[in-house]
């Protein structure tokens, strides 16, 4: 069986130092896979580009943030959410924006949860904590649905979209 | 005749007996002549019987039409009685016959005598003419003296014949008609009587027939006085005609007089020289002058000095005979004001159709034309509603970009910088400093009140944008829902609540859960140095149209004279070390309160206390939008 994987999709890397120091506590930090963009993402999750190799499985959780170079956060949830491969893998967004619009666009694509980034340090540290306790640890994801195969065409062709707007 | 045949019966078997003895040789021969005498006498006997039997029948027979002969008889009888009564009635009759008509006949006696009352007495004119001869056979009494002639000249002429009625229209043409219709019928027939009066009659001439023979009856009536009486009536209708319609010109110029003076325009009448010869009503109402003080008097000082030129070149085309209509204008009234008027000018022409004068109708338009210009206005303001509404939507769309950047954007740097300084603290720590680490506290400080300073901003700027949702909030359950969750703050404080039973009020809940959650924590906040704090919360009494609620604390309180300072955003009455804050809420709380057409207020006094106060408007003519 695969390690369970965290897949981190943050373009900030003191925001990404931050949220591995705080999983190290937990022992955790050694199996986040960060790309710092959501096109990346796309890539690591669709097994292309830099990712065509990739011999891992599917993460069992991917924190996400919202803004984000070339494809944002929602973009991204939006493409796996509509995949039926990719739906069922956890996605806790993980932002700064705790404003109204963004939540309900977050739930209304299907997020399984949303985290705001507290500014406090220990709050930050306490949260981000307990998100990977509980996802990485408590709750049970479906594995066995979780795997793609690589070379899928549909979710290049929704970024290829995307870039020409 | 039975009665003998048995008597010689009875002597022949005697005999027999007698002889019996002597002669019985004879005996033999004997008995046969006594069988055949026998045989004889049975026959006869039979015989008798069949002819008593015949008499029998021819007895009955008789007697039956006896009886019918009496009934005969009795019937005949009676017929005659009945017909005697017949003819007894019969007579009755005839004699009722007899009456009747002589009463018949004494009936046409006295109608011949009436008829002869009427003739003689009758106030027409009335001729009996032969129907043959055409010749007079009788005249009324009113006809011989209508006519002046005597009796005797009338009757035995004709009626052509008779010289009053010689000029009767064509004799002939009446004999004619009345061979052949057996009327005729002249109206207005002219006459000349015996002493030459001119008299005017109506003839009409029916035949009809009396017995065997027809006659003519005619019947001049005069109609002389009924003529005279009727030319008399019309020539009264024609006065009357005249006097009639000399009236209605009289009311009519009544009655436009009374239009006139009615009128609510102005109506001037002046000469060619600008002279008021008329002043109405409402020129004395507009204008401020009466009709005594205008006419005979100038028009002129009712125009203003810049306007006389034009009123002169406007007379001069209505004395032309042209016609003004409807040019605005300016005059002065009496006492000094400018009034707008529109004013009609008509030339006053004479029979001969020369100008004498000008009549004037001006209504005020001063109203209308105020009314015109606040309409130009209020659509100029429309206007410029509809376009600041326009610019004020897209500054909001740029603020709420705004806000959306400041949320994330600044806020990340802060976050990175309170991580790094805690980071940099656990894994430089035991090396450092005191001061150093004090330093490192300072920046981590620092760094959350800018944190918390951007999400009060944020808070502040969202209650400006969000839309006010009222509905019924119970202050009687919101305030301890708020006390309970400030709990984390007054662990280890003694508080003194005193919370005295609250209204319902008409409001947007999760904005005046901030209201609330403001005001209470900055008590709470305030009252930190008392060792017994107190924090009261109640309604005040009255209003009929809004719900005012206060929260009171004995707390640091403020300076009054800095009152008006305490709502303004980023305006603190304290200095950071001995209050905590940003600044910005009381900004918020005044914000939402206005938000709901209420108003928000403090008292205090320096180490004593303060209280707020806030107002909500009840549901009934709340005002509902936002400002």
């Amino acid at each position: 069986m695969n390690i369970k994987n965290i897949l981190l999709i943050e373009d900030d890397l003191r925001d990404v130092e931050m949220t591995l120091a705080a999983l190290e506590e937990q022992n955790l930090a050694n199996r986040v896979f960060v790309v710092h963009d959501g096109a990346a993402a796309l890539d690591y999750l669709y097994k292309r580009g830099a990712f065509k190799a990739r011999t891992t499985g599917n993460p069992i959780l991917v924190l996400l943030d919202n803004k984000m170079p070339k494809v944002s956060g929602l973009e991204v949830l939006k493409i796996m959410k509509e995949d039926e491969r990719l739906k069922t893998i956890p996605v806790v967004a993980l932002t700064s924006s705790r404003e109204a619009p963004d939540l309900i666009q977050f739930y209304s694509h299907g997020v399984n949860a949303y985290v705001v980034k507290p500014v406090d340090f220990s709050d930050f540290m306490k949260a981000v904590r307990e998100v990977g306790i509980f996802w990485a640890a408590v709750n049970e994801p479906p594995l066995a649905a979780c795997e793609v195969e690589p070379g899928i065409q549909d979710g290049e062709a929704i970024i290829a979209g995307k870039k020409e707007v | 005749m039975a009665e003998t045949s048995g008597e010689s019966l009875a002597r022949d078997e005697s005999n027999i007996e007698q002889n019996k003895d002597s002669q019985t040789t004879r005996n033999g021969l004997l008995i046969a002549q006594i069988v055949s005498r026998t045989e004889q006498a049975e026959t006869r006997t039979e015989q008798a019987e069949t002819r008593t039997e015949q008499a029998k029948t021819r007895t009955e027979q008789a007697e039956t039409r006896l009886e019918q002969a009496e009934t005969r008889t009795e019937l005949a009888e009676t017929r005659t009685e009945q017909a005697e009564t017949r003819t007894e009635r019969a007579e009755t009759r005839t004699e009722q016959a007899e009456a009747r008509m002589e009463r018949s006949e004494e009936a046409i006696r006295e109608s011949e005598l009436n008829y002869r009352r009427l003739f003689e007495a009758a106030r027409d004119g009335i001729l009996i003419l032969d129907a043959d001869t055409g010749r007079v056979t009788d005249v009324n009494p009113f006809l011989v003296n209508l006519l002046g002639y005597p009796e005797n000249e009338i009757v035995g002429k004709t009626v052509g014949e008779l010289s009053p009625f010689k000029d009767l229209v064509s004799n002939q043409t009446m004999w004619e008609r009345l061979q052949r219709d057996g009327y005729a019928r002249y109206e207005n027939q002219p006459l000349e009587t015996r002493d030459g009066r001119a008299i005017v009659v109506e003839f009409v001439s029916n035949v009809y027939r009396a017995g065997e023979k027809k006659a003519i009856q005619c019947n001049i009536r005069d109609l002389t006085e009924r003529r005279r009486s009727e030319a008399r009536l019309n020539a009264s209708f024609r006065e009357i005609g005249v006097l009639k319609s000399a009236l209605d010109e009289h009311l009519d110029s009544i009655r436009l007089a009374a239009i006139v003076e009615s009128s609510q325009d102005a109506i001037i009448g002046k000469d060619l020289e600008g002279v008021v010869t008329s002043w109405n009503k409402s020129a004395e109402k507009i204008f401020g002058y009466t009709a005594a003080e205008m006419k005979g008097t100038s028009l002129m000082r009712l125009i203003p000095s810049e306007f006389r030129g034009e009123e002169v070149q406007i007379l001069a085309k209505v004395k032309r005979g042209e016609k003004i209509e409807h040019y605005d204008t300016v005059r002065l009234t009496k006492d000094g004001r400018r009034i707008d008027i529109s004013v009609t000018l008509s030339p006053i022409k004479d029979i001969a159709g020369n100008v004498v004068g000008v009549s004037k109708i001006a209504r005020d338009i001063t109203e209308l034309k105020a009314a015109e210009k606040l309409r130009e206005l209020n659509i100029g303001l429309e206007q410029s509603v509809a376009e600041r509404t326009e610019q004020l939507q897209a500054v909001n769309q740029e603020l709420e970009a705004f806000s959306y950047s400041v949320s994330h954007d600044l806020r990340a740097p802060l976050r990175h910088l309170v991580g790094f300084v805690a980071m940099l603290h656990q894994d430089a720590g035991p090396t450092l400093s005191e001061k150093s680490l004090r330093y490192l506290e300072t920046i981590s400080q620092s760094a959350r009140r800018m944190g918390k300073l951007i999400d009060d901003l944020l808070a502040f700027s969202r209650t400006g944008r969000a839309g006010v949702k009222k509905s019924e909030v119970n202050l009687d359950l919101l305030i301890p829902e708020i006390v309970a969750d400030l709990s984390g703050d007054i662990s280890g404080r003694k508080i003194n609540w005193i919370i005295h039973p609250l209204p319902v009020l008409w409001a947007d809940r999760a904005l005046l859960r901030q209201v609330l959650i403001n005001l209470i924590s900055n008590s709470v906040k305030f009252t930190g140095g008392r060792t017994e704090a107190t924090i009261e919360i109640g309604p005040i009494p009255g209003g009929d149209n809004e719900n005012v609620t206060f929260i009171r604390d004995n707390g640091a309180g403020f300076d009054p004279r800095y009152a008006g300072k305490l709502f303004g955003v980023f305006q603190r009455l304290h200095s950071e070390t001995e209050f905590e804050g940003t600044g910005i809420g009381l900004a918020n709380v005044e914000r939402i309160i206005k938000r709901h057409g209420g108003r928000v207020w403090a008292e205090g006094a320096v180490d004593v206390g303060a209280t707020f106060f806030f107002s909500i408007p009840k549901h009934e003519g709340a005002i509902i939008n936002g400002g």
